[in-house]
This record gives structure tokens, C-alpha cells and sequence, in this order.
């Protein structure tokens, strides 16, 4: 099966700022065409005429308390009589319209595929909004149990933890990286709002979410847009000739939805042996890797892949998807993140955009964002997209792009490489 | 010509329906279904950017179908799993088909589960959704019920947050049985009557030490 029939490319693409709250907010379907605005400032060749599919990414109607909004944005931007359909899928859902889009063009049935992705999380109260996406675990078992998002992968990441001998500082550590990454990004939410550099001492002094998260170990709730072209590389040569990128591997891969579904579960032991995933690992991150690595060539991930814009949604998922990516075995974890190897100076920078514990995650968006500052990093325009170029990856020629959902339940990851 | 046919012996319904005889209403008060209600707006001082308060109140039917033994089970005080007869596989919560694809969606049986689990992982939840605030901090386990293959989470009483441990024994204790609504929440876990703590240590601290405001924050809340 995994061939690839034709190349698929991406050659721009943008978010708004990202934020929470009364800071100001376009609209969603304003949002979508100021995302386009600025995509047509840096590829002026690129005209909405030369679409043909539009893909809509968005998670939860709760949020956005209007059914099929993407049929607002679609109107909204002029293109009535294109075909366009909203791919919906949990954290991952920016992952999957990006999967989505690949197909399309892929097959050869559509050339010039716009993604939009959106999530207004700011609508109802934090509290509220933690339980709507709670809303995503089984119900009926999870969530009147008090159970939230951040107290599964809680639960999950202190087995992991221990299994691995990876501490609580060890972590935190990922959490400073990725908000102190986006304090170098106009865009990041973390930037806008809380808009300061913190220690491992700041997060494990913020307060506790569900032992061994704190606050500063989660990443935000969001509002935001985000929008990027996927096509042909006979339209990329046309439009962008100099600063498009490959999809050299894409993969997606399932899991529970409950994560104690997962202990004994047939469908893993067929395909890793028995034992695993246990309730600690990310075997559809690491299923879809295979995938991707496979795809695209990589052997080695470490040597092979320069950088990664991946979804922290907690520093301690960060840490299980190095594992799950293959950059680490249980043995390595621990020195691995301590030797800071995932910072912008490492071998191998994983979110220098500031991530979703800095950059935000609107959750239709978030995949997206990931994919967006991948595609600056290996086109060369962080100068023009950061602040300075701190947060540049040197030289890089290939970034991996990873989106989440659930409890580990959806995830995709994509190989992009420079051309 | 068309014949006029008239149908003899008319069903009134083509499928069975359940016949409820047993209904219980437990409605907290101000509890309604008001729909779709614009309760408020504000403008910005400069009259550039309006929000718009809209309340939304929906009334759902949970239908449990296939899964309801589980759910009527609990006001029974019962924990209801599944058992695959071709492969033997049990699981809480239930699956009512064998998730082995070798057993090809085999229909499984119900089986009463015992009271006793085992801790698999946990956590201290200092934080949660809006309808938990009150009851922090709690701690959320999955725990294995009997021989079930799977865990379920469920929170764990009957100890300092601090004092959890892995695979400690739990038993299953319920709500009194006036107060069961057929939910998850009608039961918890709490450790086995000969289960000690162990003395304290590093990590115990540490978790005491971040639990301790969340005690004084709960207090806070109206
Ligand atoms: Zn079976």
C-alpha cells in the first residue's frame, strides 16, 4: 500500500494570533480570509479561483454553538460551488483534514486543496470547557467520575514516568522550552497573554491540575484560525518554486478511547507482542511513525528527521510521544530530555513555534499550526514569521509533524522535507 | 386498473418497543430546559466589538440499549462485566461483542463481576470539570475488576491523596441504595479492609505539599 502515486506539497499557509478571552477576535470566517491575506503575501501567484476542494477542520459544535460552521467560512470567502467537507476528530482533527487533503491530491482527483481549521474555546468558562472536551471520553464510564482530559494522561504519565525514570523537573524542563520558544512568536498565545520567560521552579510552583501535571505543565485553551495549502507539485513549481515542501511520509493510526481499554488488547498485542502498550505508551503514535518513517525512508528518526513541531498538549505527552517517535527507548528517555536535545540548540528541536503549551491549541486548528511552522522552519522564513531568528532551526531539510487526540486515541504524524 | 388493497390484520408497530414501568425523576431545582435563550450582551467602549450571552439548556436521553445490565446492575449494587464465550476474555466496562477479531463480533454474555479490583495507575487530581470543583482533590484510579482484562477509572476513597499506591486492593463500595442513579458514580473504590498505608516518603510529601492549597481553594467555592 504505501507508495506514493504522486507528490503532494504544501507551499503556505497561516494562523491568526492565537488567544483567549476580550483580546480581539475577528470572527471565525474574518479569521479564515485574514489567514488567507497573509498566505497571498507570501505567495502573490496564489489566487482563491485556483482552488479545488476546501477541507474544514474543527472539533466541537459545543464550542462554537452553531452546527456546520464551516459552511460560514466557505460562504464567507467566495468560493460557493467548490466542494468542500469538515474532517472532525479530536485533537487530531488538524492532522486528519491534513491526512485528508494529502488523499485528495494524492489521487489525483483535486490539485490545489485549501485546509481551514478553527476552535473558540473562549465561548464558555474554562471549567466548562474542560468538560466539553471530557465530553470526548466515553461518558458514560469517565467523565461524571471527575475525570477531564488532564487527569487521564495524568494518570497514564505517572505510571510512564516511573517506568521510565523520568521526574517531575525532567518534564518541566519541556514545559520551559516550549513557552520560553514562544515568547520569539508575535502569534503564540503564550506570548500575547502571559508574555513571560519561566523556569523548571515556575512549574513545579504553579498549581496542581492532577499529580504530576501542574498548570504550567498544560498546555492553553484557545481561539484561533489557521489555514494552509496542500496541492500538486506541478501547481507548487508554478506558484512557490522556491519555498514549497514535500509530504515525504504521512501516517494515522488509532487507539482506545477508554486508556484502560488498552491493557490486553488484541489489536496491539498482533501487532507489537504482549504488554504493550500497557496504559503508558503511545501506540498510535508509534504505529503511525512506522508508517510515516516507512513512507518517507527514515531509518534512524534521530539522525534522519532535523526537527518537530509535535502536540504537547501536556509536557509529560511530549516526552511519551520522544519515546513513541522512536527517539528513545526506556534506557535513554531520561538523559535525553535532560541533555536538552529537543531545544532550539539540540539535534534534534521539537516545537521551537512555542508548541500548544505555548503557541495554543484551538483544537481544529492546532494540526495545522503544527504543520505551518514546520513548513516556515524548512521554507526558511522563520526571519520573517519570529520575532528574531532564536527560535530558527540551522539549515533544517527535514521536520516531522505530529497532531493527537484523546487519550492517545487518534494520532497522525507527516514527513516533511525542503525542495 | 388498479385494484384498491386493503390491509387486513394492521400491526401497529413493525419492531418491539421496551415497555418502561419503573421511571424516577431526581431533577436538582432550577434544573430546565429553557432552549435557546439571548440572556444579555456588551459593547465595547468604543462600539466596535459586541458579545452576545446566548444560554442553551438540552434535555438528552442516554438510550443504554445492549449495555443497560450494566447500568441497571448498579442500582442493584452489582458490577455487571461481559465474558466472551469462544475466547474467554471478560471485560468491565462491558463490551457486548469480542473486541478479538478472531471471535468475529461473538456476542458476549453477562457476568456478575466481583467486589474487589486492583489499582493499575492513579493520579491527584487538584483541578477538574465544572460539576467536580466541589469535590476536590480527588483521587481518579483505573483499577482491574476481577479478571477483567481492561481498567476502569474511578475515584478512590477512604485515604489521603497522598497515601495511594500501585496495585494496592480496593473493594467496591456503593452509595447507599435510595441515593444510586444507574450511573458510574454510584459506586467508588476504597482500599481493602487489610491494606495499610506506607510510612511517608519523598513523593508523598511532595504530592501533600501540592494537594494542601486545593483543600483551601475548595473552601473558596460558593
Ligand atoms: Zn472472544
Amino acid at each position: 500500500m504505501i507508495s506514493m502515486s504522486r507528490k503532494v506539497c504544501i507551499i503556505g499557509g497561516a494562523t491568526t494570533p492565537f488567544d483567549y478571552g476580550p483580546t480581539g477576535f475577528e470572527s471565525i470566517e474574518g479569521g479564515a480570509a485574514e489567514c488567507i491575506k497573509e498566505t497571498q503575501q507570501d505567495i502573490p501567484e496564489f489566487s482563491l479561483r485556483d482552488l479545488d476542494l476546501m477541507v474544514y477542520s474543527h472539533f466541537s459544535v459545543h464550542f462554537s454553538h452553531q452546527l456546520s460552521s464551516e459552511w460560514i467560512i466557505h460562504d464567507h470567502l467566495g468560493l460557493v460551488g467548490l466542494p468542500h467537507y469538515r474532517v472532525e476528530n479530536g485533537g487530531n482533527t488538524g492532522g486528519s483534514a491534513l491526512y485528508a487533503a494529502a488523499l485528495a491530491v494524492m489521487s489525483g482527483h483535486h490539485d490545489v486543496v485549501g485546509i481551514v481549521g478553527w476552535e473558540t474555546m473562549d465561548t464558555v468558562s474554562q471549567s466548562q470547557g474542560s468538560e466539553f472536551i471530557a465530553m470526548a471520553s466515553d461518558i458514560r464510564y469517565e467523565l461524571m467520575v471527575g475525570g477531564i482530559y488532564p487527569i487521564y494522561y495524568a494518570a497514564m504519565a505517572n505510571k510512564w514516568m516511573k517506568e521510565n525514570k523520568v521526574t517531575e523537573e525532567d518534564v518541566a524542563m519541556i514545559a520551559v522550552k516550549n513557552k520560553n520558544n514562544a515568547m520569539d512568536n508575535p502569534k503564540a498565545q503564550w506570548y500575547r497573554n502571559d508574555h513571560k520567560y519561566i523556569t523548571v521552579d515556575d512549574v513545579m510552583n504553579s498549581r496542581l491540575m492532577s499529580y504530576p501535571i501542574k498548570k504550567y505543565d498544560c498546555c492553553l485553551m484557545t481561539r484561533g484560525v489557521a489555514f494552509l495549502i496542500v496541492c500538486s507539485e506541478k501547481y507548487a513549481k508554478k506558484i512557490n518554486p522556491d519555498h514549497y515542501v514535500t509530504i515525504d511520509g504521512m501516517g494515522l493510526s488509532s487507539c482506545t478511547i477508554r486508556a484502560g481499554d488498552r491493557l490486553n488488547n488484541p489489536g496491539w498485542k498482533e501487532r507489537y507482542g504482549p504488554g504493550y502498550p500497557e496504559m503508558t505508551e503511545f501506540a498510535a503514535c508509534r504505529n503511525s511513525a512506522e508508517r510515516a518513517y516507512k513512507m518517507a525512508g527514515i531509518k534512524d528518526p534521530v539522525k534522519d528527521i532535523d526537527f518537530g513541531e509535535i502536540h504537547d498538549a501536556f509536557s509529560t505527552s511530549e516526552a511519551q510521544i520522544y519515546k513513541a517517535l522512536g527517539l528513545a527507548d526506556q534506557n535513554t528517555i531520561a538523559q535525553f530530555i535532560r541533555d536538552e536535545r529537543t531545544s532550539v540548540n539540540g539535534d534534534i528541536p521539537m516545537n521551537p513555534g512555542g508548541g500548544l503549551l505555548g503557541y495554543g491549541h484551538p483544537v481544529g486548528a492546532t494540526g495545522l499550526m503544527s504543520t505551518i511552522e514546520c513548513y516556515y522552519q524548512l521554507a526558511g522564513m522563520i526571519p520573517q514569521k519570529h520575532l528574531s531568528r532564536k527560535t530558527e532551526v540551522p539549515n533544517p531539510e527535514c521536520g516531522i509533524v505530529n497532531s493527537h487526540a484523546g487519550t492517545g486515541t487518534s494520532i497522525s504524524n507527516f514527513i516533511l522535507r525542503r525542495h | 386498473m388498479m385494484e384498491a388493497v386493503t390491509i387486513k390484520n394492521k400491526k401497529n408497530k413493525f419492531s418491539e418497543a421496551p415497555v418502561f414501568t419503573e421511571k424516577k425523576e431526581y431533577r436538582p431545582e432550577g434544573v430546565n430546559e429553557t432552549g435557546l435563550t439571548f440572556i444579555g450582551h456588551e459593547i465595547s467602549e468604543d462600539k466596535t466589538t459586541m458579545n452576545q450571552f446566548l444560554h442553551y439548556d438540552q434535555l438528552y436521553t442516554i438510550r443504554h440499549g445492549w449495555n443497560s445490565k450494566f447500568f441497571i446492575g448498579l442500582l442493584d449494587g452489582k458490577i455487571m462485566g461481559t465474558h466472551c464465550p469462544r475466547c474467554g476474555d471478560s471485560w468491565v466496562p462491558v463490551r457486548t461483542h469480542c473486541w478479538n477479531l478472531d471471535c468475529n463480533l461473538q456476542k458476549t454474555e453477562w457476568v456478575e463481576m466481583p467486589l474487589t479490583a486492583k489499582v493499575h495507575t492513579w493520579t491527584v487530581a487538584g483541578w477538574s470539570g465544572r460539576s467536580s470543583l466541589k469535590r476536590l482533590p480527588i483521587i481518579l484510579v483505573y483499577a482491574i475488576i476481577g479478571n477483567s482484562k481492561v481498567a476502569i477509572a474511578n475515584e478512590l476513597h477512604g485515604l489521603k491523596p497522598w497515601d495511594v499506591e500501585f496495585d494496592m486492593p480496593l473493594k467496591i463500595v456503593f452509595k447507599p441504595k435510595e441515593q444510586r442513579i444507574g450511573a458510574v458514580t454510584d459506586f467508588h473504590f476504597e482500599p481493602a479492609d487489610n491494606w495499610k498505608p506506607s510510612p511517608m516518603n519523598k513523593e508523598k510529601d511532595r504530592i501533600k505539599k501540592l494537594v494542601e492549597p486545593v483543600y483551601e481553594w475548595v473552601k473558596t467555592l460558593k
